[in-house]
């Protein structure tokens, strides 16, 4: 028995995931597992490399989406993001996006991007 | 590529920095390296924010390298070439031609004015490339003849000229007009009697001399000096630019019109304020009164060590500011104006009011006043006061006016930088040590005379040669070819007064 928060957030996944390749974005990877972090979906937008955080909240939920991302987890985020890029061999730019998901209890889903959130703030 | 670059300030000269970046692939990161302090830091902010604006995302690791590395930056200045170095490390730019950009951005890609861009078009001038700044400073670019330079109001505006998409308006030259008289408060007609004091401030005018004003309290010492700036003679075009690239460097507004600066300065002023200095050195009070006056009122109350520190300047027409920092040359090329109180309650020497001072007290204010700074005044003009029967008896008549004194003055400073033209000053008060006994034209008699005065007045080397200067500006105001007795005479009694009082 998988918990009901497991559920909604895989959804949101796979409808933030469809979202992206109706941008014309190629994913290149699901759910990379990494020491101390995972990364929900690798994308390419035109040549920059894109790591994507997947949040899913339901309609009516207290703190949104994109409000759970606190400085730790953005830390994590960007470790993480360099062992991709680098196990992946990747020499272009690259930045971090999240998605933020909203699932309405008609089932509709909402979602909105927060583009390259580590701009001005270094994690060395 | 060629290198592109921008200007920093050092002092209130420009200096060109080379503008180097290189994107590599990575997380977003901007670094700025060559000793940068904070606003240039901050710069990276800007930056990318007006880059954006233009559709230009910058992206990737983005390390940015000011060189000479020695060389400390300041200013948001360096926001324009920076921007630029990185739309053509982009690619977004083809390769530039040589040329010198400054310029602040705001975040919406408009360009800001910035301070010091007298001195850049001086740099550009010297460097013979063009150079390009926000409209906003234009004015200032103007005053530099010969000297190429492009306004534009926003960065968009400057990358599509730069690829060659559209033109940018240029910069035409526009010096200020000559000086025309023009009428400013206090007029010396406001000012009744108080002859002597205006004849001897109708002197300091003419040859550049310092003064010092004495009288009691209301006697108009203040009013006095205040007025000086209304018969000094127009700055000339070169004299009105060494003012305007000062006053560029602080960022003050520029005047349009040849009125020399006028400076009063209050005594709790600090010395970096004064002289210039402070952490990004800056240049002070005293070079903001270059080829104008500086007012010092209540002088006795200023600072020891700042009326001491006033005496190189004074001398040399230049003050040289040293800090751990580095070092920097300012122009001090000012008319000394000073004024105060003959004793602590201002009231020794008054006809009618008696002086409350004791022998110690008036001991104290004396020392107070430096005895070097009063030997660099040539001028000691006691100011009475006018009792008050006086006053309502002389009602309405002030005298000559300002403009009648002006014209005179003019005349006067005319005849001297025709004399000294070739030897490159241009007033009687700027004559170099070893021109002074050979090139004042005195009289015959004028010797003997100084030497049996000099000896009573105990004068000191500086002071007699001092004494020759004004007596010398005096002659030229008379339109006499020679400095005859009566003139040094004259001089001498501007000379006496101070030392009895």
């Amino acid at each position: 028995m998988i918990a009901e928060h497991l559920i909604l957030g895989k959804q949101g996944e796979e409808i933030a995931a469809s979202r992206l390749k109706e941008l014309g974005w190629t994913i290149l990877d699901r759910n990379v597992s990494f020491r101390g972090g995972e990364l929900d979906i690798v994308a390419l937008d035109g040549d920059e490399l894109v790591v994507a955080e997947v949040r899913t909240r339901s309609e009516g939920w207290m703190q949104r989406g994109e409000e759970s991302v606190g400085p730790r987890k953005l830390g994590r985020l960007v470790l993480a993001g360099r062992q991709y890029v680098d196990r992946r061999g990747w020499q272009g730019p690259w930045r971090i996006d999240i998605l933020a998901v909203t699932v309405g209890s008609d089932g509709s889903a909402a979602l909105e991007r927060f583009e390259d959130v580590t701009a001005g703030a270094y994690f060395s | 590529m060629n290198p592109l670059w921008g200007i920093t300030l050092r002092g209130i000269e420009a200096v060109p920095v080379e503008v180097e970046v290189e994107i590599t692939g990575g997380l977003f990161a901007i670094s700025i390296v060559g000793l940068p302090d904070a606003s240039v830091r901050e710069s990276k902010e800007r930056v990318r924010a007006a880059l954006r604006s233009l559709g230009l995302p910058v992206r990737g690791r983005v390390s940015v390298n000011l060189a000479p590395a020695d060389l400390p930056k300041e200013g948001a200045i360096l926001d324009l070439p920076i921007a630029l170095a990185v739309a053509r490390a982009m690619g977004s730019l083809p390769d530039l031609p040589d040329g010198l950009y400054m310029g602040e951005l705001a975040l919406d890609g408009r360009l800001r004015g910035v301070r010091g861009a007298v001195g850049a078009a001086l740099l550009a001038r010297e460097r013979g490339c063009p150079l390009y700044v926000p409209k906003e400073n234009a004015p200032e670019v103007s005053l530099v003849r010969g000297c190429t330079a492009f306004g534009a109001d926003t960065l968009e505006e400057l990358l599509a000229s730069l690829r060659g998409e559209r033109e940018l308006s240029r910069i035409e030259e526009h010096a200020p007009e000559e000086g025309a008289f023009r009428p400013c408060t206090p007029d010396f007609s406001d000012i009744r009697g108080q002859a002597g004091a205006k004849r001897a401030l109708e002197i300091a005018a003419a040859g550049h001399h310092n003064i010092l004003l004495t009288g009691s309290p209301g006697s108009g010492k203040t009013l006095l000096a205040r007025a000086l700036r209304s018969i000094l003679p127009p700055l000339s075009p070169e004299e009105f630019l060494e003012a305007a690239l000062v006053r560029s460097t602080l960022g003050i507004p520029l005047e349009r019109d040849m009125q020399p600066p006028f400076r009063a300065v209050h005594h709790t002023a600090s010395i970096a304020a004064i002289c210039g200095g402070g952490s990004t050195l800056r240049p002070g009070e005293v070079s903001l009164a270059h080829r104008g006056v500086l007012f010092l009122d209540e002088f006795p109350e200023f600072r020891r060590d700042i009326l001491e520190s006033l005496r190189q300047p004074l001398e040399d027409g230049h003050i040289t500011v040293s800090r751990a920092a580095g070092s920097a040359i300012y122009p001090s090329r000012v008319l000394l104006a000073v004024a105060c109180n003959p004793c602590p309650c201002g009231w020794i020497g008054d006809p009618v009011e008696r002086c409350i001072c004791s022998p110690s007290d008036l001991e104290r204010y004396r020392r107070k006043i430096s005895g070097p700074i009063l030997d660099r005044i040539d001028l000691h003009v006691p100011v009475p006061r006018l009792l008050p029967e006086e006053l309502v008896a002389v009602e309405g008549d002030g005298g000559e006016g300002s403009e009648v004194i002006a014209a005179r003055v003019k005349a006067a400073r005319e005849i001297q930088r025709t004399r000294w033209g070739e030897s490159g000053c241009t007033c009687n008060a700027e004559l170099p040590e070893r021109m002074v006994k050979k090139s004042l034209l005195l009289d015959l008699k004028v010797r003997p005379f100084l030497a049996s005065m000099a000896g009573r007045l105990r004068l000191s080397g500086r002071g007699i040669s001092r004494v020759l200067k004004v007596a010398r500006t005096i002659a030229d105001l008379a339109a006499s070819e020679r400095v005859e007795v009566s003139h040094v005479a004259e001089a001498l009694a501007y000379r006496d007064g101070g030392a009895a009082g």
